[in-house]
């Protein structure tokens, strides 16, 4: 599903990036760990074209992609949503979601009133179905908490329905037991919706519920790849976690 | 709404009550009116403070008194042509400027208008230089004041009908999208550069038109319509009016027109006056004067 390869990614003298490879199969759940500063956001800003890199390429479904612009990647079936949650906040979650799916299929530049596009206006009822926030739907963006907003960022990033998920950090800023509900919430939509997923999270619980794929990043670069059970016991990472600033 | 409906048909039948001079007052609060409104589009959708809507609001209005005078074509039918060259004129400033953001923005936009300022002011074989293109015929309908009210109404009309259909459009949205947050934006398929570019050039376009219209006012066009001081009127009508709101820059105009007007027949001390309105309205009524009307914002 998506090919990196070699790539490699500095700011000024600094290599954020060092010959980064890593493959994600189509139906994986896998994801990129590794301490703060590792480059895991670098590297998302590569695969969805906000960075180009300075070597090495990209693919997406055999396609490279690295030479494209983020609404062109981004439209070929690939869902982002934010380390930090990103939404627009003059405009209630409905009007974000509707705008994403018109976005994403190329469909905005048409004058009918936004609130007149029924069918757009039910599938955004939908996916905020998904997300749990149904009752905040006409709720202007601005106005609603951290945790409704990463799950409106997930719900804009579902609307092109995406074959390729990145979720940078899904559970950063919440609370333990929004970190929970989130949790579940990912899993047993992504089970249904047949996706394939590639994450961030510093929450080693989470990830080792979720992944079925690790690959383990450090000062950019790779550091170890494989199933969870054998990332886990890697003598090496266990290192660089430790000796990392994070756990 | 009901409210609306009676400021619209007192705007109608005003002109059969008012004096020669005050119908010309009104126009001229129109025409800033449609050219604040413009103005707006690019401050409140887009999130990018222009200093240089006078070069539009120029190119309007020369190219409808070339045409006249040089082409001979009626001064009404010059109305699509000024349009067009505003819009291409702001394809291409905006070409260069809405990809850089805030100050660059706008000192770019400052510059490419008073660049334009400098070649109209110099170029006497063609635009006549600062003696400007005077005493231009205009036809019977536009050279009567009381034609030109219902001309520049219209006008003001269609625009503000322009705008609020565009506001409520899913492109109006995705303008705001990316006033909000580029990279959202970017990650659901839209284009930074491409939506600031159209929002610049419709702007640019309606400015056009409001240009149009102060060479009928005038019989003339001056260098002064692309000056600076021009793209700070609309400036100072958005935010006196209240820029959040569609009918926000259109109040603010007619307030400074009127305004300006009624101080101006008493004293020299207009831009004194002006001051103090303002910051009174800045410290005061932050949303504007549509905020004393205790009107909601209707978007963002
Ligand atoms: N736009 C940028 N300019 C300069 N340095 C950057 C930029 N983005 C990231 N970096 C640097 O690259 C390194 C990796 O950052 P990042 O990818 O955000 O790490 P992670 O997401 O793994 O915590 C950090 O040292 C960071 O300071
Ligand atoms: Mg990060």
């Amino acid at each position: 599903m998506l090919e990196v390869r070699e790539v490699t990614k500095a700011f000024g003298g600094f290599l954020a990036l060092n010959r980064v490879s890593l493959s994600v199969e189509r139906g994986r759940f896998h994801a990129l760990v590794g301490p703060n500063g590792a480059g895991k956001t670098t590297l998302f800003n590569v695969i969805v074209g906000r960075y180009r890199p300075d070597g090495g390429e990209v693919r997406l479904k055999g396609r490279r992609i690295h030479h494209l612009p983020t609404p062109r990647i981004v439209r070929m079936g690939v869902g982002v949503s934010f380390q930090r949650a990103q939404a627009f906040l003059s405009m209630t979650a409905r009007e974000n979601v509707m705008l994403a799916l018109l976005g994403l299929r190329g469909g905005v530049y048409r004058g009918r009133p936004l609130s007149r596009f029924r069918r757009e206006a039910e599938r955004a009822e939908e996916l905020l179905g998904w997300v749990g926030l149904e009752k905040v739907a006409d709720r202007v963006a601005a106005e609603l908490p951290l945790g409704d907003l990463k799950r409106l960022d997930i719900a804009m990033s579902l609307a092109g329905d995406p074959e390729l998920l990145l979720l940078d950090e899904p559970l950063a800023g919440l609370s333990r037991a929004e970190r929970r509900q989130m949790m579940d919430f990912i899993e047993r939509l992504l089970r249904r919706l047949k996706l394939t997923l590639l994450f961030t999270e510093h929450d080693t619980d989470a990830v080792l519920r979720l992944a079925d794929r690790i690959t383990v990043l450090h000062q950019g670069e790779v550091l170890a790849e494989g199933e969870p059970e054998a990332i886990k016991n890697d003598p090496r990472v266990v290192e660089a976690f430790l000796g990392g600033s994070h756990a | 709404m009901r409210a609306l409906l009676f400021a619209l048909v007192l705007l109608l039948f005003l002109p059969l009550f008012l004096s020669r001079y005050a119908v010309e007052v009104l126009t001229q609060g129109f025409i800033l009116a449609l050219f604040a409104s413009a103005f707006n589009l690019v401050f409140f959708q887009l999130g990018l403070l222009s200093f240089g809507h006078a070069a539009f609001f120029g190119a309007g209005a020369y190219t409808a008194a070339l045409l006249v005078t040089k082409a001979g074509w009626p001064y009404l039918g010059t109305l699509p042509a000024a349009v067009l060259v505003a819009a291409l004129l702001a394809l291409v400033i905006g070409f260069f400027s809405v990809r850089t953001s805030r100050i660059y923005f706008t000192m770019l936009t400052l510059a490419f208008a008073q660049l334009l300022w400098a070649v109209v002011h110099k170029w006497y074989a063609f635009t006549g230089g600062d003696n400007g293109i005077p005493g231009i015929p205009v036809g019977a309908l536009a050279g009567s004041a009381k034609g030109l009210y219902y001309l520049a109404l219209l006008l003001l009309l269609l625009g503000l009908a322009f705008l609020y259909a565009l506001d409520r459009s899913p492109l109006g949205y995705a303008l705001r999208a990316v006033r909000d947050n580029e990279a959202r934006a970017e990650a659901v398929g839209l284009s930074p550069f491409a939506l600031r570019l159209l929002g610049f050039v419709l702007s640019g376009a309606l400015a056009g038109a409001a240009g149009f219209l102060q060479v009928a006012w005038q019989r003339s066009a001056f260098p002064d319509f692309l000056y600076w001081t021009k793209s700070a009127e609309a400036i100072i009508a958005a935010i006196l009016g209240g820029s959040a709101h569609l009918l926000g820059p259109s109040l603010g105009a007619l307030a400074f027109v009127e305004l300006g007007a009624f101080v101006q027949a008493r004293t020299e001390y207009w831009p004194l006056v002006l001051g103090l309105v303002l910051l009174f309205l800045v410290l005061f009524f932050p949303r504007g004067l549509v905020g004393l009307f205790g009107g909601r914002d209707a978007r963002g």
